[in-house]
């Protein structure tokens, strides 16, 4: 009878225990808030996530573009301006919230573009750049490993070629299979990667001045500027930087939520998003300069030598394969929460493989997107800077830094976040004016500009624009009909 | 099926409780204070504007 009454305890505990392990694993892939003892991250541990993320190679890239308009000593103020300002209002506008309440970034984005909204700025902002981005890092990381194929047999790179493009696919491939382990894998790669990738810029940077001294890089004149005004040429490069910064509006804040609270999900982004991009562009843009090639495949074997660079190929190909990784992860994340009840009833290693078959299409079957990179980056921060804008003002300024959980993870039909079937149309009509102002002031396609560009940038006025128009309209329409639940 | 969705249901309510717990009672911890803000403030005026007159 004893015996009985407790293996009945142990069933009873045992059922317990394996019901709080599905919650909590349903809570890290965004289906539910995660609890403050729930969260992973401590302030060293995301600042080596951002820091993984940020250093991939597309760092280097932006460093070559950023070469490509102004000299080394204009390129590094243009660097450290635009990172810091789109790395802290993207992070206000996304880490905060998510770092004191836990909850899946586009699950706290009902609250200002409704159910529905959540959904198309998900598809906008999520589901395309990212597929872009993920096509991008995997070819960068293909032309890497060409790179080094090339390099230990003494024959020339072909970033075209055969061995690039399934490269590039197992790249892809492989992040699938890291992120199907889940987020511990992914914190377990980045705490690895992440120290020796900063090692590695740091050995890149000895070797660019080893050759030539800091006095006479700066000097150096950019590779090729588009306009005969120096200032406007700055202008642009701030903007690209400005870019780069928002551009991490649709990841952080579903990485800031496994974070311990809201204070260690707003710092480690300006140490190591900041602090790591702004590293790995002023070396991408002193060698690029210094010898001429903006591709960092293609100029690390100049630099370095053939022994240290298949090393240096080696750990930037696998980085960018950290910041696949992140990006996947943190996407899947958000596209359980807005996506219909078959969505979410897809395997988690099922949905992922999905979600890669594109980036995988384009791979194989559109290389030539990788030398868009640029132009692709800037046309992102139209919305991305809007995105940041709407976001702190609804969520500091009109929301006083309070959301209402139970609502948000409610059944939404007939909820305070339905507004106007499910769509919140001040949000989206900020939105749209936000990316219209940027296109005015700054056409990313053709890099035509208005006179205030060379003072405002295009960023900053979308993202105040924006800002502004949704809380303008949210006062003066939303309480009276009831949405959104604002104070 | 039915007792699954009632029982997510409920562990969704027992979170959101437990952040309006925190939040009744004022005690989320990390919170970003005026410091936190006025630092970070502080932080990009100085680099905006150092590297502004360094390299513009």
């Amino acid at each position: 009878m004893t015996d009985d009454v407790a293996h009945d305890r142990l069933a009873v505990i045992e059922t317990e225990r394996t019901d709080a392990a599905f919650y909590r694993a349903c809570a890290e892939r965004g289906d539910a808030p995660l609890l403050p003892s729930e969260r992973l991250w401590g302030f060293w541990e995301f600042t080596y996530a951002n820091s993984a993320l940020a250093i991939a190679t597309w760092a280097f890239l932006i460093g070559g573009a950023v070469g490509l308009f102004v000299g080394p000593k204009e390129g590094i103020a243009a660097i450290v301006i635009g990172n810091i300002i789109g790395v802290v209002l993207t992070a206000l506008a996304t880490t905060t919230m998510s770092g004191r309440y836990g909850i899946e970034q586009f699950i706290a984005l009902r609250s200002q573009f409704g159910y529905n909204g959540s959904r198309v700025v998900y598809l906008l902002a999520v589901v395309l750049l990212t597929m872009g981005w993920l096509a991008v890092l995997a070819m960068m990381f293909g032309r890497s490993i060409d790179g080094l194929m090339a390099l230990s047999a003494g024959e020339a790179a072909n970033p075209t070629g055969v061995k690039m493009t399934v490269a590039s696919v197992g790249a892809i491939l492989l992040t699938w299979f890291v992120v199907a382990k889940g987020p511990t894998s992914i914190k377990f790669f980045n705490m690895v990667v992440s120290p020796a990738l900063v090692l590695l810029m740091g050995v890149m940077l000895y070797l660019i001045l080893s050759q030539r001294s800091f006095g006479e890089l700066l000097a150096l004149p950019a590779l090729a500027p588009p306009f005969e005004d120096n200032t406007l040429n700055f202008i642009v490069a701030v903007e690209v930087n400005l870019a780069a910064g928002f551009s991490w509006w649709p990841y952080i804040g579903n990485l800031a939520r496994l974070t311990k609270n809201e204070r260690r999900a707003f710092w480690p982004n300006v140490l190591g998003i900041f602090g790591a991009a702004a590293l790995g562009e002023i070396v991408g843009l002193l060698a690029a300069v210094a010898l001429g090639e903006s591709d960092p495949t293609i100029w690390m074997t100049k630099i370095a030598g053939p022994i240290i660079g298949i090393v240096a190929l080696l750990f930037v190909a696998f980085a960018n394969m950290t910041s696949m990784a992140n990006i996947l992860y943190t996407s899947i994340v958000g596209l359980r929460q807005v996506g219909t009840a078959s969505v979410r009833a897809i395997p988690w290693g099922t949905i992922l493989f999905l979600f890669c078959v594109i980036p995988l299409g384009l791979v194989v079957f559109y290389p030539q997107m990788y030398d868009g990179f640029f132009i692709f980056l800037v046309w992102t921060s139209a919305l991305n800077s809007a995105l940041a804008g709407i976001g702190i003002v609804d969520y500091f300024f009109l929301r006083g830094q309070k959301l209402d959980v139970r609502s948000l993870h409610g059944p939404q039909q007939n909820g305070p976040y339905r507004f106007w079937a499910g769509f919140n149309p001040i949000g989206l009509f900020a939105l749209a004016i936000g990316c219209i102002v940027y296109v005015v002031v700054f056409n990313p396609q053709t890099l035509a500009s208005l006179p205030a560009f060379k003072y405002l940038t295009a960023s900053i006025p979308a993202c105040v624009a924006a800002g502004a128009v949704h809380y303008a309209l949210t006062r003066l329409f939303a309480r009276g009909r009831g949405w959104g639940q604002y104070p | 099926m039915e007792n699954n969705d009632i029982a997510w249901q409920n562990e969704l309510t027992r979170r959101a409780r437990i952040y309006e717990d925190i939040e009744a009672g004022s005690r989320f911890e990390g919170v970003m204070t005026a410091l936190d803000y006025a630092g970070m403030t502080a932080l990009t005026l100085v680099l905006v504007i150092g590297f502004w007159i360094w390299g513009a």
